[in-house]
């Protein structure tokens, strides 16, 4: 796949292969077979992860990797890629590599995607694997000088974890400070302006211009794999994901933990709920992009830009018709297992003719914002042909969701993967081409407008539903107790991009392991990418068009 | 058409006080200074605490102060104790007393412009305390010491980011003072002296007549095309949006200013107002005919006020609707645009004048 051009995808299709051709096209590679639900698992041993990906990169078309999940039995760890195609992500195949017990060592899959860096990254800090051939294998969560790796078998909660920085140093390590240097280091946050957050930027530069950028997250890393993994599947984990991405994107996370325990549990949904979710979904999707745009206004205007206050209101009024509909502004706790908690608010005439009202209202604001900002020559100065992140580069890293959209990477899971009601509705998936800062936000202005039109069409069928047939929920045991080494992967597509979820169980009414796959995290891993060479302005604009949100960066 | 020169402010007082030789000169110069520095100091608390906020307000559908007496009018003396009342850190590692004397010649640099500023007449009063020959390069020259200051703060601050401001400050500065100082002299050409009250009764000749209303010739009306350059060149100058580059709160924090507090910070902040309110006040001089407008000559204090306020207006509006630049954009724009236009006008203006005159 990444041997062929990028911008035709359909000129040279990879034929869809069934598991069996797939395990015979990576012949001795596969030593045993762990399928998950979602998916097929080949089995391959710790050494050959790269010849293994590459293989399925090149000759199978899986061009995308999702996440990797590291996990440790009794017995071993474990290290899964979870591989899918930009093109098609319902073709999907998860490759699983045990490793050693005593010494967890396993081939990094760095060099053939480069989003396997951080993922890795996180598998080492909180499970213990080693990567060979990673190129910088640290901590990416906790400090460096934590102690123990928290989601292992044998992790000691109890022992102190009070070690000084100065103390934790590497006395031979190489020192990196040249007194004949020219450029200067700059720490831009934790604390700063325009980082969205408590993000911390290592920056290099030479005079105004960023020579090197290095992310440095974690300071919002709240233990929430592990907290969902001490929560009972039918109602102790739903709150969580509202914590994740905590601008206003709570129902569609809480739809990615939705989907994947509802695969694993096999409860269908009504359809009248699935209505409701989809409407819900996207009156989260447009507060969220309209507070990436308002944030976005604040970078590259400066403080008191007129664009965040409107922005603001605008949220505000589908914030209010969130509030109708859940009863809470930011941690909406809406989605239950098998449908929704209730049903929409009495009376419904008020409720349809509030959202009616929000979405006559909603094009005139888009357009003000396109006076406002898209079409004021100072802005377009600023953010065309600056952060560029080529279709390749962007695949490569595993970017989603509205940052790959702005690349033309057509990849959309409400289309691509569908879920909920979106596939019998009418709606768009928006690409540019521009590859840069400005296409990346006019993807989520057109956005907006997508996600008002499905929220229309839901509120039609909503309206001539027949009162008897309004089932919200339906019938889940008070207890779930998924069968014992059941396994799935399931994503959706969130404010953010791709928010996918993967659950073990072990028998019990509570996950073995729960993993995130976080878009936040793989997109704010493209930076470097986007801001090396470019001014520390262009930095900024970047890293604000992005749109990344710590909490689900660190979860 | 030149009128007999109008009595300064100081001599006034002098003359009104009976202070007598030299001795009175300096302490009637100083009264008039005083009364002159307040009054400046006055828009300033009016415009920093409540009518910036007002203004931003409206311009971003917000309420603002309005819990505090009148309008929120007693938000100034309240804004005023809490910004004073804050504790001043001195980090550690600034230069002193380079890091002390920065806040000082700013505000400092930007009321000593005041004084060759002809305000108008209010009553008898001549608002202006001295008119030298070379008043407008005068005014020029005391305005751009403030670019010093910012390069003291950033250099003394012992704070990269403060570095960047200040560096993005001389930067800025180089690049905008000399069109607008080339802007500035195609009104010396029109005019013919540097002195302001000179430049401002040149403007009170009738350009036309529209419906029996005299239109004044201001330099404005005259040459638009310059006032547009002077007006840009300007915001530049005085570092508001579009070119607020050095202090730049969402890049680098809030660059030269990012390590003062308390009074220090308060002197930075009034410094910046009172330079906001000079800049608008070199323009009315320049391009918008000083002190005149509709009544009598002894209103003209008012249209003065009206006219900086005006110019604050515009400063804030563009705060709120405009993008900032990036800072090798403003160069390019300040050296290749703004330089070759306003010499372009220069010329043209020279030529036009040596036809029309």
């Amino acid at each position: 796949m990444s041997l062929e051009p990028l911008d035709s995808p359909d000129a040279d299709v990879v034929p869809d292969r069934t598991p069996e051709e797939l395990e015979a096209l990576l012949g001795d590679l596969v030593v045993g077979r762990d399928d998950h639900l979602n998916a097929p698992g080949f089995v391959i041993r710790p050494d050959t992860v790269q010849e293994t990906l590459s293989t399925l990169k090149s000759e199978a078309g899986y061009d995308h990797l999702s996440v990797v999940t590291a996990q440790e039995y009794e017995n071993r760890y474990e290290s899964i890629y979870h591989l899918k195609k930009f093109d098609d992500p319902t073709q999907e195949v998860s490759v699983v590599v045990p490793a050693d017990k005593d010494h967890p060592v396993s081939e990094s899959a760095e060099p053939v995607f480069r989003t396997a860096d951080w993922h890795e990254r996180e598998a080492y800090d909180l499970i213990g694997i080693e990567y060979d051939g990673h190129p910088d294998l640290r901590r990416i969560l906790l400090p460096e000088t934590w102690q123990g790796h928290p989601l292992s078998l044998d992790y000691d909660q109890n022992q102190p974890q009070i070690a000084s920085l100065p103390a934790h140093v590497n006395p031979i390590q190489e020192h990196h400070k040249d007194a004949e240097s020219d450029t200067m280091y700059l720490n831009i946050g934790p604390h700063h302006p325009a980082t969205h957050g408590v993000l911390h930027l290592k920056t290099v530069l030479d005079g105004e211009q960023v020579v090197d950028v290095e992310s440095d997250i974690g300071y919002l890393h709240r233990c929430e794999e592990q907290m969902a993994q001490n929560g009972t599947y039918r109602h102790q984990i739903m709150p969580y994901p509202d914590r994740w991405d905590y601008i206003s994107a709570g129902l569609l996370n809480e739809w990615a933990y939705a989907r994947a325990a509802e695969d694993l549990a096999d409860i269908e949904v009504p359809e009248y709920a699935q209505v409701i979710r989809t409407m819900g979904a996207e009156m989260c999707r447009i507060a969220a992009h309209m507070l990436a745009l308002a944030t976005f206004a604040l970078d590259v205007n400066g403080d008191f830009t007129a664009t965040f206050m409107y922005a603001i209101n605008d949220r505000e009024r589908v914030q209010k018709l969130l509030e109708d509909l859940t009863g809470q502004r930011l941690m909406f706790n809406y989605f239950r297992l098998g449908g929704v908690v209730w049903d929409l608010p009495e009376p419904r005439e008020e409720f349809f003719s509030n959202t009616r009202d929000f979405l006559d209202q909603l094009p005139g604001s888009v357009e003000e914002y396109h006076d406002l900002i898209t079409s004021n020559e100072i802005f377009q100065m600023r953010t065309i042909d600056t952060g560029i992140l080529p279709p390749e580069v962007a695949k490569n890293y595993g970017a989603t969701g509205p940052v790959a959209r702005g690349s033309g990477v057509d990849y959309d899971l409400r289309r691509d993967d569908p879920y909920g009601y979106y596939d019998e509705l009418e709606w768009d998936v928006i690409t540019e081409d521009g590859c840069d800062n400005y296409s990346r936000l006019l993807v989520r202005m057109q956005e907006v407008e997508e996600s008002a039109k499905i929220i229309g069409q839901c509120i039609d069928l909503l309206e001539d539903w027949p009162e008897e047939e309004r089932n919200i929920q339906a019938n889940v045991p008070r207890t779930l107790r998924p069968d014992d080494d059941a396994e799935i992967y399931r994503a959706v597509e969130a404010a953010k991009g791709e928010l996918g979820i993967y659950i073990r169980s072990d028998g019990t009414d509570k996950p073995g392991r729960f993993k995130i796959r976080s878009p936040c995290f793989s997109n704010l891993q493209t930076l470097p990418e986007m801001a090396n060479g470019e001014y520390i302005p262009d930095v900024i604009a970047a890293l604000g068009s992005l749109d990344i949100v710590l909490g689900e960066v660190d979860r | 058409m030149s009128a007999a020169p109008a009595q300064l402010f100081p001599e006034f007082i002098a003359e009104t006080l009976g202070l007598p030789g030299v001795a009175g000169e300096v302490v009637a110069a100083l009264i008039a200074a005083f009364v002159v520095g307040n009054i400046v100091l006055a828009f300033t608390g009016v415009a920093g605490p409540w009518a910036k906020r007002k203004i931003t307000a409206a311009f971003t559908d917000r309420v603002a102060v309005d819990r505090v007496g009148p309008f929120g009018l007693l938000i100034i003396p309240a804004s005023a104790v809490q910004l004073l009342a804050k504790e001043l850190i001195v980090p550690e590692g600034v230069d002193r007393p380079t890091w002390d004397l920065a806040p000082i010649v700013l505000p400092a640099s930007a009321l000593l412009g005041f004084a060759v500023i002809p305000m108008g007449h209010l009553g008898p009063v001549n608002l202006q305390l001295a008119d030298p020959e070379v008043g407008l390069a005068l005014v020029f020259a005391f305005a751009s010491i403030a670019s010093v200051s910012l390069v003291m703060a950033g250099y003394a601050s012992n704070n990269k980011y403060s570095m960047l401001g200040g560096l993005r400050a001389v930067a800025q500065n180089l690049a905008y003072e000399i069109p607008l100082i080339v802007t500035a002299m195609s009104v010396v050409i029109f005019a013919g002296t540097l002195q302001m009250s000179g430049i401002v009764s040149a403007q009170q000749e009738v350009l036309f007549t529209v419906g029996g209303f005299d239109v004044p010739a201001w330099y404005a009306l005259v040459n638009p095309f310059a006032f547009v350059l002077f007006l840009t060149a300007n915001m530049a100058e005085i570092g508001r949006n579009p070119f607020d580059i050095p202090e730049a709160p969402t890049e680098i924090v809030a660059g030269y200013q990012t390590e003062y507090s308390s009074s220090y910070f308060v002197l930075f902040y009034l410094g910046e107002f009172v330079h906001i309110f000079l800049g608008g006040a070199i323009l009315a001089v320049t391009f918008l005919g000083g002190a005149a407008g509709p009544g009598p000559e002894s209103i003209g204090f008012v249209w003065f006020v009206v006219k900086i306020w005006a110019f604050f207006l515009f400063t804030q509006w563009c705060r709120s609707a405009l993008p900032r630049v990036r800072i090798d954009q403003l160069i390019e724009i300040g050296w290749k645009g703004m330089l070759v236009l306003s010499f372009a006008n220069l010329v043209l203006t020279a030529v036009l004048v040596g036809v029309i005159v």
